[in-house]
């Protein structure tokens, strides 16, 4: 019965809830109305936004030193993440078998190891720095803890199922990926969808304006 | 003609001892089948024959010659036959370190719990001040915690391996644990290069203060303050601490390498090797997790005013005049002491709150 729920209904529906929700939350930020900037253009618009969404990538040398931890930390829990979700040999097998009808090279299990313990360590740092850093912590919300625990129980779940052998330890990774989808569209997690678009709306902001930021 | 006699002779006398001894054959087994009790009535009486092979084997594993051979298979100990330490080593296995865990540890939290109810919290003299010196940086206590929290969570998963089988299957039943077992399996393994990393980043970031010198033996001596009612002097980290320090790294350290070589067995290791790692591993993960139960106890419950020092990275003037007087000194003379206003404001708390938390 319970088998039945997650890997039907549950499973169905959680996709359901995050395909819409993502989808009404993203069309929510475009269709928003925005003021009409009437100054005259200093500098390109375009270029400004290009420039902001890659030059974010690396931390601005002034503040650097300071953040220096959750930049490492933070690379390593979104690249082993990325690369577990879609490079993982079950994950790629299930979206074969569920979703797309296609495939693709999975990568090899030694880096698949190895790119789940860096997303592990990475996730558990950045989660104690914000509990340990005063400023960190005043400006956590509910919401920020909420989605990384959440996150971490989902890669455990996983990791504990590695073996494949219990159908039990399957349905528990299954089930808490449904939570997370669930929750997904709600959460600070839609910055997996925003943070590309708000960059380049800021760098947008700065280009037109001609500031060098 | 004397040979001619002799054959005659003994024909005459074979042939009716021939028959006797036939009949008798038929006869005896007879009655000593009806005079001894059958042991094991109703069971069909199968056919004794002794293994033909086992002579051999007990000749290959007794034998005093070179143990290894040769082999068309080109790999590990593909010409050792019979590997007889292997005996030795699963018996040991299975009997020291699954009769020896729980006592260790069951003996380490019976200490403790007898220590907080025959002493209590370890107090400082006059109370908390709400004056605080800052102890650790935000890198510090993060290290600290990421590592307490690995450790945490292979030493949870590594009792599971341990002590599963004669503790857990009773209560949960075999399938549950062949469940928990695998999921503890994969996720020990998993983790255990994670507490390798997260030991690294804390052997780098306190070595510098972790280095024995002079005064640290009086603090020994004097037993940390527990043996007379004499002060003890300390310095930023005192005795005990550096001494827990090198106990987590030397054998953290151990507990790591022998884990890798276990969890990475196709590196050309042969069966001694990992035999004793596993011993090695086994018994260094006892020894951290029973001093670690210790260390927890002591950091939280055990002494006042010392978990402040690993949550928001500052502790009490007070506490450090009670525990670490030589870096008090340093604090005074640096004028590194905060106001309990300025500590409030710094951790983003009201004044008051935050001398509540301190007190």
């Amino acid at each position: 019965m319970i088998e039945y729920l997650i890997d039907g209904p549950l499973w169905y529906f959680s996709l359901a809830v995050f395909c819409i929700g993502v989808l009404w939350q993203l069309a929510s930020i475009v269709f928003a109305r925005s003021k009409t900037d009437l100054s005259v253009a200093r500098g390109s618009a375009t270029g400004g936004a290009w420039r902001n969404v890659f030059s974010r990538f690396v931390p601005h040398h002034e503040i650097a030193p300071q953040i220096r931890v959750q930049v490492v930390a933070g690379y390593m829990f979104h690249l082993g993440l990325f690369a577990l979700l879609f490079f993982a040999a079950p994950h790629i097998l299930f979206l074969e078998e569920n979703l797309l009808g296609f495939g693709w090279t999975p990568m090899p299990h030694w880096a698949f190891i190895v790119a789940s313990q860096f997303a592990f360590l990475g996730l558990i740092i950045l989660w104690l720095r914000r509990m340990l850093n005063s400023v960190s912590r005043l400006i956590s919300t509910l919401d920020d803890h909420i989605a990384a625990i959440l996150t971490f129980i989902v890669m455990l779940t996983g990791c504990l199922a590695l073996l494949k052998g219990f159908t039990e330890l399957r349905l528990l990774h299954r089930f808490t990926v449904e939570l997370l989808l669930i929750y997904f569209p709600f959460s600070c997690l839609m910055h997996t969808f925003t943070f590309i678009p708000s960059r380049a709306f800021s760098g947008a902001w700065f280009g037109r304006r001609g500031i060098d930021a | 003609m004397v040979h001619l006699l002799q054959r005659h002779f003994s024909h005459c006398f074979t042939r009716p001892a021939s028959i006797i001894l036939l009949l008798l054959s038929l006869i005896l087994p007879q009655l000593s089948s009806a005079s001894v009790p059958q042991k094991h009535e109703g069971f069909p009486q199968g056919v004794s024959t002794i293994n033909p092979g086992s002579e051999l084997w007990r000749e290959v594993r007794q034998r005093d010659l070179a143990v290894t051979g040769i082999s068309q298979v080109k790999g590990v100990e593909t010409g050792v036959l019979i590997n007889s330490w292997g005996d030795q080593w699963a018996r040991f296995r299975i009997e020291n370190p699954v009769k020896y865990a729980p006592m260790v540890l069951g003996a380490v939290f019976l200490v403790l719990v007898l220590f907080y109810v025959m002493r209590g919290k370890v107090g400082i003299e006059g109370g908390l001040s709400g004056r605080m010196v800052k102890r650790f940086t935000d890198y510090e206590r993060i290290v600290h915690w990421t590592l307490a929290i690995v450790f945490l969570f292979l030493a949870i998963t590594g009792l599971i391996l341990l002590l599963g089988r004669p503790l857990l299957i009773p209560l949960f039943g075999k399938e549950f644990f062949s469940l928990l077992a695998s999921a503890s399996k994969e996720g020990h393994n998993l983790f255990g290069p994670i507490f390798l990393v997260s030991l690294l980043m804390m052997l780098f970031s306190f070595v510098r203060r972790n280095i024995y010198e002079k005064g640290d033996l009086t603090w020994l001596l004097k037993g940390g303050g527990f043996i007379g009612d004499g002060h003890v002097s300390g310095g930023f980290f005192n005795m005990g601490e550096k001494t827990w320090y090198w106990i987590v790294i030397l054998i953290g350290l151990a507990i790591s390498i022998s884990g890798l070589i276990l969890v990475s067995p196709n590196f050309g290791q042969g069966r001694v090797v990992m035999e004793i790692s596993h011993v090695v591993h086994v018994f260094g993960a006892i020894i951290l997790t029973a001093v670690s139960i210790g260390h927890m106890f002591m950091g939280s419950i055990g002494t006042e005013g010392s978990l402040e020092g690993m949550k928001s990275g500052y502790v009490d003037i007070n506490w450090v005049e009670a525990h670490h007087d030589r870096w008090a000194k340093e604090c005074h003379e640096n004028e590194q002491v905060i106001s309990a206003e300025e500590y409030a404001r710094l951790q983003g708390n009201k004044p008051d709150t935050a001398m509540e938390k301190g007190a």
